[in-house]
């Protein structure tokens, strides 16, 4: 079991990944065939044509994976697959290869949720991280505080109500006339602006609480886009970024720290594509030493949607012997946690 | 040797075994499951029940389109995959031919209709005279108007079929040469699928695993209005 390779699988949004992991912790290959480039111009993800490019790159991200790991199919022991949460049409193309593939090659199948993915990430990140600790996760879909009592205790302290933090990202960069995506965007030009500069909300952030809430905040920033513009100011996009970062990230470090200590947890990792952006990790970086609570992070590509965080959270998948049949569907809305 | 065939480019869910010139089994669905949810469980037991082993196939064919984009790629990802692992051809067919094939004889002249949407059809004419089944034009996409009105202008009889006709029968008044076919005639099952890939593998061809896409026909909605906004394609 513990050498045994696991093929992971992972098309949800606007990635077609495919990975190779030897045990729980060894990456041997993970390659990410990204469509950014496809969807800019469209300001955003178009499913149809997300779904089109991943039938197309699926069985080269496959075949590479395979040769980068320098492993033959046979070798594989067990094939993971995200089924949930993302783009129907994109999670159906990785899912059917991913059927098709186990049962051709006679192996389990395990239907992996997504972000239970992102927070396994860490443990590809640090080989010596162990549950049970506390994962905030923040994506373009998701933002939410996750207890990980073992490897397969989930607890969701809370979750937003409404807009995701890379929602509201995204927003307000498409507004301002960034490119897509907009999250990073924010984040390289919030480093020249001064997030003290406009006091913008902090939705929700009373103690005790862990959900959030980030559509007040992003109306006030609209809000205050339009108003600068019909008194005719020209606006200090460095400023905006940077005032708004500020408000997201002040809200993320401070609940996820709470929860932390609230559940008696002397760890917290971060995961999720916004767990890239620098100045959150700085932050909690920052409040952890502080605390006296052990933080860490994934590195850049461990962040982004990735099949070797798929794999591993299949690998711990079959370890407790949950595995899959071939009746496995998407699950467009699939939720975490208990 | 087996062929295995997959059809999910309309609401039928259809996979056969065909080996050694005998149809081996059959498994067509029409329910409302989702093809991810029936394929890979159909194709696990027809393969079975034919008795047929893994090693034992030599080549995947696989419903291309035009048809459903999602049904189409839940079958298309399926087949790559097993082509892939192995390492036999993968033959794409076209879905108005897999239709067309049921009428492998006749003198009417076959119109097979997927929906397209909106009032629509994915259509092209076939005729199959002694036994010889023929395209008499290329694939479109037509009003149903439009589909019958040029149906009503054939010299002879016309027999319809396809998922389409779920949306005319009992609705319009056809022209007097044109008829419905019959229910277990009038969709797209992959025993036809398998004898059309037959043919191929017999012609030595095949398709590549690694860059196959799906018949679409149709661009996506995004793109045509992408274009229609940016003035591309004016010219």
């Amino acid at each position: 079991m513990d050498e045994i390779l696991t093929l992971g699988i992972e098309s949800s949004c606007d990635e077609t990944s495919a990975a190779v992991l030897r045990g729980g912790r060894e990456v041997l290959s993970n390659i990410i065939s990204t469509q950014i480039p496809v969807h800019q111009k469209f300001g955003g993800v178009v499913p149809e044509i997300a779904s089109r490019k991943h039938i197309v790159n699926i069985m080269p991200v496959i075949d590479e994976a395979l040769r980068k790991a320098g492993v033959t199919k046979a070798d594989i022991g067990q094939v993971a697959v995200t089924y949930g949460p993302g783009l129907v049409g994109a999670l159906l193309v990785g899912v059917s290869a991913a059927k098709a593939l186990a049962f051709a090659l006679d192996v389990p199948l395990l239907g992996v949720n997504h972000l239970e993915g992102h927070i396994f990430a860490n443990f590809l990140q640090d080989k010596s991280l162990e549950p049970p600790f506390l994962a905030l996760v923040v994506s373009g879909g998701h933002t939410a505080l996750v207890d990980v009592a073992d490897y397969d205790t989930f607890r969701l302290l809370g979750q937003t109500r409404d807009d995701a933090a890379g929602e509201a990202f995204d927003k307000i960069a498409r507004v301002m006339g960034l490119p897509y995506p907009g999250g990073p965007e924010i984040d390289r030009l919030a480093k020249e602006g001064d997030p003290l500069a406009i006091d913008f909300p902090r939705a929700l952030d009373k103690a005790g609480s862990s959900e959030f809430s980030f559509s007040g905040l992003k109306s006030a920033v609209l809000a205050y886009l339009n108003s600068e513009k019909m008194k005719g100011h020209e606006i200090h996009k460095a400023n905006v970024a940077a005032s708004f970062q500020h408000s997201v990230v002040e809200v993320l470090v401070h609940k996820a720290f709470d929860a932390a200590e609230q559940a008696e947890r002397k760890t917290l990792v971060l995961a999720g594509g916004v767990a890239s952006n620098s100045n959150l990790e700085s932050r909690l970086m920052e409040e952890a030493r502080k605390r006296g609570i052990r933080f860490q992070y994934p590195g850049r590509i461990l962040c982004t949607d990735n099949a070797a965080m798929i794999a591993c959270r299949g690998y711990y998948q079959a370890r407790a012997g949950h595995f899959s049949d071939a009746y496995l569907n998407a699950v467009p809305g699939l939720s975490l946690g208990v | 040797m087996s062929i295995l065939a997959i059809e999910t480019a309309t609401q039928v869910s259809s996979v056969a075994v065909l080996t050694d010139g005998k149809l081996a089994a059959e498994l067509t669905m029409q329910a409302k499951l989702t093809h991810s949810e029936t394929l890979m469980a159909h194709v696990e037991q027809a393969m079975k029940m034919a008795g047929t082993k893994r090693e034992e196939a030599e080549a995947i064919a696989v419903s291309i389109g035009p048809g459903s984009f999602t049904g189409l790629r839940i079958g298309l990802a399926a087949a790559k995959a097993m082509s892939y692992v192995w390492e036999v051809p993968l033959l794409g067919v076209p879905t108005l031919e897999v239709l067309a094939q049921h009428f492998w004889s006749t003198d009417a002249a076959i119109f097979p209709l997927i929906d397209a949407q909106k009032g629509n059809a994915y259509v092209q004419p076939f005729s199959a005279r002694a036994g010889r089944l023929r395209s008499e034009g290329p694939i479109a996409v037509k009003s149903l108007s439009e589909i019958l009105e040029e149906a009503g202008e054939e010299q002879g009889p016309v027999v319809l079929l396809g998922d389409m006709l779920r949306k005319i029968e009992g609705k319009l008044t056809l022209p007097a040469n044109v008829h419905i076919a019959p229910l277990h005639l009038r969709m797209p099952r992959a025993a036809n699928v398998a004898v059309l890939g037959a043919a191929r593998l017999a012609a030595g061809e095949q398709d590549n695993v690694m860059d196959l896409e799906p018949l679409y026909i149709r661009r996506s909605e995004a793109e045509v209005l992408w274009e229609k906004r940016h003035g591309e394609g004016k010219a």
